[in-house]
């Protein structure tokens, strides 16, 4: 299945030592807990043959129908929201330039190479030849250039380009990026929402509904929050895939209901983040689950509170660490986790390089807590009131009482509250908020997530630094972790990052959360992809799935 | 005759006027605006102003509403500023879900409730009635969101009869599409039994106790014949009315229902587009809505009248 | 899913015909076991509900980490949910909000949509007409559209805004409702009568017609009770409802159903669903006993 010649740079590559690459500072779009395609390798769970992975020849035809957990607003990178189901559908229409590897990297996928140049200001992108999107035109250089200038002057992804000084078409096959400083983790971005280059058909006419890719699947028919159908490419340039004739996207956001879709055998798989809905169905058989719970690439989706470092009282370090020692996380991921959620007070996944062995986040300590807020109440006029509040999803609601009612118990005045999305995000963007729910940070790379961490963005009127924190010494370390091509730096840079943000807690962990794909035993294979160098894909993480190598047994 | 109709339809057009008005306020005084949901956290203010340019929506209220309304008088409804999707597409899809969904369970609602009520009505008071009385007020008291995922426990999951969720279209498959609506429309027949139930049986008590009905009997008539020729007819009248009210609000109150099974109807894509604002598709849904509403119920009114005379309409 | 058991004007002119619902006045045998068993209930509803603060209940907020998900037991009557609050106070403090948005709104709306109604039905005329389409316009729309819409606008939601919501969507039923029952009394004989022998027109309201309307209204508004007390739960579906941790009925049952404590444990959404069950029931039972009870339909001259 390997391609050849189409290795990623192996000199650049063993120069500068495995998992890392300079850093360019693009920022992820979309929403802030739909994160752009994040890097974790998943585990699959046992059930004597290996879920997701098939065996024997593939059998070719079928079509399978997937159960998503959202739906999207439009097939467009430039004006369109990319959550996981978001990517999930990219993955079947389009491709993105580069994809992570199994090993945590990102190599070089509907792109040939990706090279820098010396010190990392400029990317050379060049393309496979013989590459045409689904209405027949060709992948070429002066495609890639329209497309990367829409995404700059486009006002959902401009900001995220904004590092991006020019783009130039220096060859029928070649695109060079220059930068206005140098970035490691480059291919890491092209390997989310903006790496997915679109026809000129469909970008001259900016249409989000009918999306025209180079990906192993064509566009059908759609009809959001129905359903969404693609029919196989027949000349896809991975030759000899995709395996199946059709495939069917379901967005169900009701847990249960996607759930039961499943057992009935309305959908063969289904994405969830339900730990509920992951237990019942590992317990279940006749089913292939595959969770991604132990990885050590990049950062894990997390579970936490944001607080507002900028309003009063949450202004105030005193106040934020009484919070978090009055957050009994092993307890809320017992209440809570169905035994499946991961408790975690760190930014990075255990086994990773970035994770320091002790960071230093606040343990559970209710008596620390109320001599905190007994010593900080005087400064906010006597008492510290907190309100807490999440969007309408009946799982945060819970976790939202339990914490309040610990917060309380420390002697902190709570009020609970449900904010519609919308308002939740805006909330958050122009800081009108106290404390929030949060799920975010899931990344192949952690220079991805700079722009929502990094105290340079947190200027009103708006921001996406969200919690507005300021620390110079995060700065610093995120600068080097950045710009550096030293994995020993590096390391050493985000272990920093992680001991400052548990220092400085602007953001309150308490779990990992954790994505599950589940298929039922008529579907196979559908997590075992290689990529063109004969590696093996990173394959599903945070709730993304790529329906390449997927096919039906009967 | 002539007068009513006359009368009838100006009203329809005044009440449809006002629910326009009513809407379009409605949606345009939420805090926020689309921008919020088309550029999330890059709703930077620059950026917002140029999207409410390129959306229409920087001119005043007033013009905005006229724009609407004029755009109604040429079948043009307007666009998602979401899913850039015309209104009357977004319509297209919810309305034959709605319809369906009506239809069915109100049908399933009557098969139920009209032969309980006609033995019911027979014997009042004693122990088939209380029973049934009790029973169907139980169902009232049962919401759908507790009934709805019980339903789907029972017949999609365990005995795999039915799909969970999705809607399959008439033109599609006629059996796979009565198998998608038919566990919604059970879901929502439940509420209705219980009013079907207590209006008919009400007005059949009280028409068995008219002379015509002691006269049949003192002819000799079979009381099953009587019961379906001679009562159920006259005594339909009220069944008829609560029915249109029920049939009428059920295009938005099956909202529940809609998101439980994954059914795009008006109702799930009324609440979407409101946390969306997408103001058009909300204005076009709940102008329809409305609409449908009011000529239902028209519709049964002047029905009503042709049944008896007795009844001013106002 | 509020107006579906509105009813027409049609619907009460059926209703208000003697005899339409049940059997013969039965004055001499009083009001019966069953009546009497179901008013007790009742009041021991209200009672507790009205009594919460001072009855030896657990706290209907504490969380007890030890206590998730228990069963009915000797600590917990009625068992624990999945924070480990003890249902049984939840409950009960809980059929405060619920009772009173199920009572509030609807006797709100009787008082108001149905003097309205009274008025208009008697009288006629232009008030009659306007009064009539504002209620056919408020009745026509969607009436989830307006509560979302008001909700977001009226933050913090409290039990007082609700009753007022809830009473906005009720009055022009009830009006509606009265206005018909009072349309198909005003030609009667005793009515004439009565403005024959020079009586006021308040005396005509208060003594002739509203005796009549009365018992057909207040049907209506039971199960307008019924309407409302589920539909708080849900508009808790949708996080529409009371703040939490505030407990009503709606948002009980609510979490019961989701986040798998359907299978984990049933009881969350049990206790409520069967506490709504028999009020409703035992309200109805004893709303037919008094219709049938008060079956005067005589002529009074």
């Amino acid at each position: 299945m390997a391609d050849s010649a189409d290795r990623y740079d192996r000199r650049a590559f063993l120069a500068r030592g495995a998992s890392t690459a300079a850093a360019m500072g693009l920022a992820g779009v979309g929403v802030p807990a739909l994160l752009s395609a994040c890097g974790t390798s998943t585990t699959t769970r046992s059930h004597g043959s290996t879920p997701g992975v098939g065996t024997g020849t593939p059998r070719r035809g079928g079509s399978v129908t997937v159960g998503l957990n959202s739906e999207i607003d439009g097939f467009l990178p430039a004006s369109s929201h990319f959550d996981n189901s978001g990517i999930t559908y990219a993955n079947t229409v389009f491709d993105s330039l580069t994809r992570v590897g199994a090993d945590g990297t990102a190599k070089p996928y509907l792109a040939k190479a990706v090279t820098p140049n010396a010190d990392m200001t400029a990317w050379t992108i060049t393309l496979r030849p013989d590459v045409s999107f689904h209405d027949g035109s060709a992948f070429t250089a002066d495609v890639l250039v329209a497309n990367i200038e829409a995404l700059r002057h486009s006002l959902l992804t401009s900001q995220a380009l904004a590092p991006v000084s020019g783009v130039t078409a220096t060859g029928d096959l070649e695109v060079t990026i220059s930068l206005d400083e140098p970035l490691v983790a480059f291919p890491h971005y092209l390997a989310t929402q903006i790496g997915y280059p679109v026809a000129m058909a469909q970008l001259t006419t900016t249409n989000t509904t009918h999306p025209i890719g180079t990906g192993p699947f064509m566009y059908e028919s759609w009809e959001p929050n129905d359903h969404f159908t693609a029919v196989r490419n027949p000349n896809y340039w991975r030759h000899g895939l995709p395996y199946l004739d059709g495939i069917t996207y379901k967005p169900i956001p009701q847990d249960q209901s996607r759930e039961s879709s499943l057992r009935s055998g309305t959908v063969d798989l289904m994405v969830t983040r339900d730990p509920h809905v992951i237990r019942d169905l590992g317990h279940a058989t006749g089913y292939q689950q595959i969770a991604d719970l132990n990885q050590a690439h990049g950062q894990t989706d997390m579970d936490f509170i944001i607080l507002n470092c900028a309003a009063d009282p949450t202004n105030d370090l005193m106040v934020r660490q009484a919070l978090a020692h009055a957050m009994d996380t092993e307890q809320i991921v017992k209440l809570f986790g169905a035994g499946v959620t991961q408790q975690n007070t760190s930014l990075f996944p255990p086994g990773s390089p970035y994770r320091p062995a002790h960071n230093g986040y606040p343990a559970y300590d209710l008596n620390k807590a109320k001599q905190l807020v007994a010593q900080a109440a005087p400064n906010h006029g006597g008492s510290i009131t907190i309100t807490l509040d999440t969007v309408t999803d009946p799982r945060l609601l819970e976790i939202i009482q339990a914490i309040a009612n610990m917060w309380s118990l420390a002697g902190v005045h709570v009020t609970v509250g449900q904010v519609e999305q919308v308002t939740f995000i805006d909330n958050l963007v122009t800081s009108k908020f106290m404390a929030y729910t949060d799920e975010q940070f899931s990344a192949s790379d952690p220079d991805l997530n700079y722009v929502w961490m990094s105290p340079t963005t947190a200027n009103p009127p708006i921001s996406l630094n969200f919690s507005r924190n300021k620390d110079p010494l995060l700065e610093a370390a995120l600068q080097r972790g950045r710009t550096s091509a030293d994995p020993a730096v590096r390391a050493a840079a985000y272990q920093t990052v992680d001991e400052r943000l548990a220092a400085d807690l602007p953001y309150l962990w308490f779990s990992r959360a954790t994505w599950s794909l589940t298929g039922t035993t008529a579907v196979a294979n559908f997590n075992n992809m290689t990529l063109p160098d004969g590696s093996l894909d990173r394959g599903f993480a945070s709730g993304v799935f790529t329906p390449t190598s997927t096919w039906r047994t009967a | 005759m002539i007068r009513y109709v006359g009368t009838r339809l100006l009203q329809l057009v005044v009440i449809c006027f006002l629910i326009s008005v009513a809407a379009f306020l409605l949606v345009h005084l939420l805090p926020g605006d689309p921008t919020l949901a088309i550029l999330g956290p890059n709703d930077t203010p620059s950026a917002r102003a140029t999207l409410l340019k390129q959306l229409g929506l920087n001119h005043s209220l007033v013009v905005q509403y006229w724009t609407w309304v004029k755009n109604i008088f040429h079948g043009n409804l307007g666009v998602s500023f979401l899913t850039k999707q015309t209104v009357s597409n977004a319509l297209s899809v919810a309305v034959p879900i709605d319809l369906e969904l009506v239809i069915v369970s109100q049908v399933i609602a009557l098969v139920v409730a009209v032969p309980l009520a006609l033995v019911a009505a027979l014997r009042p008071n004693k122990a088939f009635d209380r029973v049934a009385t009790t029973t169907t007020f139980g169902f009232l008291s049962l919401p759908t969101f507790v009934a709805g995922p019980l339903l789907v426990l029972l017949f999609a999951v365990e005995l795999h009869a039915v799909p969970a969720t999705g809607f399959v279209r008439l033109s599609q498959s006629f059996g796979s599409n009565l198998k998608s609506v038919i566990l919604p429309s059970v879901t929502l027949a439940i509420g209705s039994i219980a009013v079907y139930y207590r209006l008919l049986r009400a007005d059949l008590i009280s028409t068995l106790q008219e002379d015509f009905v002691t006269m049949a009997r003192a002819k000799g008539l079979s009381t099953p014949y009587i019961m379906l020729r001679h009562v159920l007819r006259p005594s339909s009248f009220s069944l008829l009315a609560g029915a249109g009210i029920s049939i009428g609000t059920l295009f938005t109150g099956a909202f529940v229902v809609e998101v439980l099974f994954q059914l795009p109807g008006i109702g799930y894509q009324l609440v979407q587009a409101i946390y969306a604002r997408d103001y058009l598709v909300v204005q076009g849904m709940a102008l329809v809505a409305a609409v449908a509403f009011v000529v239902v119920n028209f519709g049964v009114d002047f029905l009503l009248t042709l049944l008896d005379p007795r009844v001013r309409r106002g | 899913m509020v107006a579906a058991d509105a009813g027409t004007e049609s619907v009460l002119a059926i209703e208000a015909i003697p005899g339409a619902t049940g059997a013969a006045p039965s004055r001499r045998t009083g009001l019966g076991a069953l009546f009497w068993v179901c008013a007790g209930w009742v009041a021991l509803m209200a009672l507790l509900a009205i009594l919460a603060g001072v009855l030896p209940l657990k706290a209907p907020n504490f969380q007890d980490y030890s206590a998730v998900n228990v069963g009915p037991s000797v600590h917990h009557l009625l068992g624990t949910d999945d924070l480990g609050r003890d249902l049984l106070a939840r409950i009960i403090y809980g059929s405060r909000v619920s009772l009173v948005i199920g009572f509030a709104p609807v006797a709100i709306g009787l008082a108001v949509g149905g003097s309205l109604g009274l008025l208009a039905g008697y009288r006629g005329g232009v008030a009659d007409s306007l009064l009539n389409a504002l209620s056919f316009v408020i009745l026509a729309f969607p009436a989830l559209l307006a509560i979302m819409v008001i909700e977001r606008f009226w933050q913090p939601i409290s039990l007082l805004k609700l009753i007022v919501l809830f009473a906005i969507v009720a009055a022009p039923q009830l009006f509606r409702v009265m206005r018909a029952t009072t349309l198909s009394y005003a030609g009667r004989e005793f009515v004439v009568a009565a403005r024959a022998t020079g009586a006021t027109t308040r005396r005509i309201l208060l003594r002739e017609l509203l005796p009549n309307t009365l018992p057909a209204a207040a049907s209506f508004a039971l199960i307008g009770v019924a309407i409302a007390i589920v539909l708080e739960g849900a508009l808790a579906f949708l996080g529409l409802s009371v703040s939490l941790p505030t407990s009503s009925l709606g948002n009980i049952i609510n979490a019961g159903v989701n986040n798998d404590n359907l299978t984990l444990n049933p009881y969350i959404a049990l206790w409520p669903s069967l506490y709504i069950f028999l009020l409703l029931t035992a309200l109805n039972l004893m709303a037919d006993r008094l219709r049938s009870y008060f079956d005067i339909r005589e002529v009074k001259l």
